[in-house]
C-alpha cells in the first residue's frame, strides 16, 4: 500500500499533567480539518484529561514531523517542546496500540470503561466531519469490537478498584439490592463523604449524617440530601439504620462491641455493615464478632482494592493476547485491500459456495455415472465464477480511479463478507445526515 | 430396550446436563449456561412429570405400593420447588441444591423399581395427596432452605474473615437472599410438614388402629418435627435471621435424609421398601 497509519500522541504516562493541559485539543473539528487541507486522506483526534491522540492515514510523502509541527503550532507551542512528551506508532503498530486503547489497557487505572465512550465519541466527530474514511472507519469499528471481547472474555473491568467502591460492592454482597437501605456518616471526613455518595448512587434510601459539630452536620445533609442527627443520639439511630460509615477524629472507639448486643436485638438481627475509615478507628473491631455485623476498616477495604488490582493485571495478559490476534486480523485485512487478493477471495468464495452445492445435489441423485457427475460439476464452477465476472470487472475499473480503490476493495470485501467479520451493532456511530 | 425405558433415560440425561449447566455456569459466572440448565430442567420436569401421569395411568393398581414411585416423586418436588424459587429471586443458584438431589432421586427410583410397599388400597388416595404430597414438598423446601443455609454459612464466612470475595462471582446472590430463600423454606416447609405428619398419624390409626407405635421413623420424623417447630418459632416470634437459622436447618436436613437413606432401607418400619 502505499500509504501510513500513524498514531501520534501524548498520555498520562508519557507527559506530565502541565503539558497534557497545554497541548489538549480544544476544537477537534477545526484540527481535523486542517490536516486534511494538508493532503491528509484520514484523521481522527481524541482529547481526554490523561491523553491526546491524533490518527492519520497518509501518503507515504507525509512523516510524523509534520503532524507533530501542525499539532505544535495549533496549540501556540513548539514541536521541540512538544516531541519528547510524545510517541509514535506506525502502521500495525498504532492498530494495536489503538486496540489498547479502546480495551482500557493503556488506561490509568487498567479496565475503567470511560475511555471507550471518548473514544466513540471521538469518532463520531471524525465521521460528521467526513475526516473518518475506509482505514479509520474499520479501525475504529473493529477497536470496539476488540474492546467488547475484552470486556466479555477476561473479568478485567470486574472488580472495584477504589475503596469507595469497594464499599459498595461489600454492601451489595451483604444486602443484595441497596433500595431501601439507610446510611449514617458519623463524622464529615471526605472519603467517608465519598462513600456516602457512591452508596447514594446506588440505591440508599436516606441518609443520616452525624458530627460532634452539628452545624457541619447540617451543611453536608444539605448537599447529600439527608439529614443531620445530633451526636449524643447515635446509638438511637443506630437500630434503624443498615450501612455506616465512620469517620471521625476521636482518639478512642465511638461504638463498642457491647453496647451493639442491644441494637442487634432491637433490630431483630436484621444485618448491619459498618465501615470504618477513620485511624485510629472508631469502631470496636470486637463488632465484626457479632452475627449479622460486618466491619470492614480502612486497611481491609485498602486490601480488597489492591487484589482486584492485582487481579485486573492479570487478566490485562489475557486481553494483550486478545489485542495481538485482532491486530493481526486488521494486518491482514489492510493487506487484502490491493485488489488481487480479494479477486483470489472472491473466486474461493464462489468455488467453496458452489462445492458445497454440489455435493448436496449429488447425494440427493443417488447413483449417476462420472461423466454426468463432471457435467454437473463444470456447470456449478462456471456459473460461480460468470456471475462474478462483471463485479470483478467493476472493482478493476473503479481501482483505476484516484482514491476509490479502498472504498470499493472494502465494499466488495463486505458485502461477500470475505474478512468473516462481525462488528458488534453497538460499534455503529451515527452517520450525519447529508442535506442534500 | 423398551420406549418407556428409552424415555426414563432421556430425563436423566436432560436432568444431568442441567446439573452440569448449573455447576459450570455458577463457577464461570455464566448466565447462559444458567438459562441453558433452566431449559434442561424445564425439559427434564415436563418429561418427569409426564413419566408419573403415565406410571399413575397406566399401573394404576400397583404403582402406589411402588417405592420406585416415592423417589422418583420426591425428585420431581425438587424440581418443583426449585422452579417457585427461581420465580422468585430470579436466580439459578438454588438448582445447585435441587438438580443433584432431583438426579439422585430419579436414578434410585430406577433402581428401586423391584421395592415394594404395604398399602391399604382403601386409604391410598388420602395417602398420597395429604402424607405423601406434604411432607415430600416440605422436604424438598427443607432442602432449599439447607442449600441456602450452606451457601450462607460459606459467603458469611468469607465476608466475616475479609477474603477475596471474587472468587465466587458477580452472580452468586447475596446474603440477604439467602436468608430470605431460608426464611421462606421454612415459612412454607414447616406447616407443610405438620399437616403432612398430621395426615400421616390418621392414616395410621385408621390403618394399624393407633397414633403412635414407636416406629423408629415415627421417632425421627417427631424429633425432626420438634426442631422444625423450634426453628419456625425462632425464625418468627425471636427474630432469627442469618447463621443460627442456617445451621439449624442442615441439621434438620440431614437428619431428614439420614430418616430416608438409613432407616427406610435397614432398620425394620413402616416405611420400608421390602423387596
Amino acid at each position: 500500500m502505499d500509504q501510513n497509519i500513524y498514531l501520534i500522541g501524548l498520555n498520562h504516562k508519557s507527559a506530565g499533567v502541565d503539558v497534557r493541559e497545554r497541548y489538549a485539543l480544544t476544537n477537534i473539528e477545526e484540527f481535523e480539518k486542517g490536516l486534511l487541507d494538508m493532503g491528509i486522506r484520514e484523521v481522527m483526534a481524541l482529547s481526554t484529561c490523561n491523553r491526546v491522540e491524533i490518527i492519520v492515514v497518509c501518503s507515504e510523502e507525509f512523516t510524523e514531523n509534520e503532524i507533530l509541527s501542525y499539532w505544535a503550532d495549533k496549540c501556540g507551542g513548539s514541536k521541540v517542546d512538544l516531541e519528547p512528551n510524545t510517541y509514535c506508532h506506525k502502521n500495525l503498530k498504532a492498530v494495536n496500540h489503538l486496540f489498547r486503547v479502546a480495551s482500557s489497557l493503556d488506561s490509568m487505572i487498567v479496565g475503567e470503561p470511560q475511555i471507550l465512550g471518548q473514544l466513540k465519541d471521538s469518532y463520531r466527530k471524525a465521521v460528521e466531519a467526513g475526516a473518518a474514511r475506509v482505514i479509520i472507519n474499520r479501525m475504529l469499528h473493529k477497536s470496539f469490537f476488540v474492546a467488547k471481547r475484552v470486556r466479555s472474555e477476561t473479568s478485567i473491568a470486574s472488580n472495584a478498584v477504589s475503596i469507595s467502591y469497594a464499599a459498595v460492592e461489600l454492601a451489595k454482597k451483604i444486602f443484595g439490592e441497596l433500595k431501601g437501605q439507610k446510611a449514617l456518616l458519623i463524622g464529615a471526613g471526605e472519603m467517608a463523604e465519598l462513600a456516602a455518595t457512591h452508596l447514594l448512587n446506588s440505591g440508599v434510601e436516606t441518609i443520616r449524617i452525624a458530627n460532634r459539630t452539628f452545624s457541619r452536620a447540617e451543611e453536608l445533609a444539605k448537599t447529600m440530601n439527608g439529614k443531620a442527627i445530633p451526636f449524643e443520639a447515635l446509638y438511637d439511630c443506630l437500630s434503624d439504620t443498615d450501612i455506616i460509615i465512620s469517620s471521625t477524629g476521636a482518639p478512642h472507639a465511638v461504638i463498642k462491641a457491647k453496647d451493639m448486643k442491644k441494637v442487634i436485638k432491637q433490630r431483630k438481627f436484621r444485618p448491619m455493615f459498618f465501615i470504618d475509615i477513620a485511624v485510629p478507628r472508631d469502631i470496636d473491631p470486637d463488632v465484626n464478632g457479632l452475627d449479622n455485623v460486618y466491619l470492614y476498616d480502612i486497611d481491609d477495604l485498602k486490601d480488597v482494592v489492591e487484589e482486584n488490582m492485582a487481579q485486573r493485571e492479570d487478566e490485562a495478559v489475557k486481553a494483550n493476547s486478545i489485542v495481538e490476534s485482532e491486530t493481526l486480523s486488521f494486518g491482514n485485512w489492510i493487506n487484502s485491500l490491493d485488489l488481487q487478493p480479494t479477486i483470489v477471495d472472491l473466486f474461493d468464495r464462489s468455488e467453496g459456495v458452489a462445492r458445497k452445492e454440489l455435493a448436496k445435489t449429488l447425494k440427493r441423485l443417488g447413483k449417476i455415472d462420472i461423466e454426468t457427475q463432471e457435467a454437473i460439476e463444470t456447470m456449478a464452477l462456471s456459473i460461480g465464477k460468470k456471475l462474478l465476472h462483471e463485479p470483478v470487472s467493476f472493482l478493476k475499473r473503479r481501482t483505476e480511479e484516484e482514491g476509490a480503490a479502498e472504498k470499493f476493495v472494502d465494499l466488495a470485501r463486505r458485502m461477500f463478507n470475505l474478512d468473516n467479520d462481525t462488528i458488534p451493532p453497538d460499534a455503529h456511530c451515527r452517520r450525519k445526515k447529508q442535506k442534500d | 430396550m423398551t420406549l418407556f425405558e428409552f424415555f426414563q433415560y432421556v430425563i436423566i440425561a436432560l436432568y444431568l446436563m442441567g446439573m452440569t449447566f448449573f455447576i459450570a455456569g455458577t463457577l464461570k459466572n455464566n448466565q447462559v449456561m444458567g438459562k441453558l440448565g433452566n431449559l434442561c430442567a424445564i425439559g427434564g420436569f415436563a418429561l418427569h412429570s409426564l413419566d408419573l401421569l403415565l406410571a399413575v395411568t397406566l399401573y394404576k393398581s400397583t404403582v402406589l405400593t411402588g417405592g420406585f414411585f416415592y423417589f422418583s416423586l420426591l425428585g420431581w418436588s425438587f424440581i418443583l420447588v426449585y422452579f417457585a424459587l427461581w420465580w422468585k429471586v430470579r436466580n439459578t443458584f438454588f438448582a445447585l441444591t435441587a438438580s443433584p438431589l432431583a438426579l439422585l432421586l430419579f436414578i434410585a427410583s430406577l433402581a428401586a423399581q423391584s421395592l415394594k410397599v404395604t398399602l391399604p388400597a382403601h386409604l391410598a388416595g388420602l395417602f398420597i395427596g395429604l402424607h405423601i404430597g406434604t411432607i415430600f414438598v416440605s422436604i424438598a423446601l427443607m432442602a432449599m432452605a439447607a442449600g441456602a443455609g450452606v451457601a450462607f454459612i460459606y459467603l458469611n464466612n468469607k465476608i466475616k474473615t475479609k477474603a477475596n470475595l471474587t472468587s465466587l462471582g458477580k452472580e452468586m446472590p447475596s446474603l440477604n437472599t439467602f436468608d430470605r430463600v431460608n426464611h421462606w423454606a421454612i415459612m412454607i416447609g414447616f406447616p407443610l410438614y405438620t399437616l403432612g405428619l398430621a395426615a400421616g398419624f390418621l392414616w395410621a390409626r385408621g390403618t394399624f388402629t393407633k397414633m403412635f407405635s414407636w416406629d423408629p421413623k415415627e421417632i425421627v420424623t417427631l424429633l425432626v418435627w420438634f426442631l422444625f417447630a423450634f426453628l419456625f418459632h425462632q425464625r418468627t416470634v425471636v427474630g432469627w435471621r442469618g447463621r443460627k437459622p442456617a445451621i439449624l436447618v442442615i441439621i434438620v436436613f440431614v437428619i431428614t435424609m439420614i430418616s430416608l437413606w438409613g432407616i427406610n432401607f435397614f432398620i425394620p418400619t413402616h416405611h420400608s421398601f421390602k423387596v
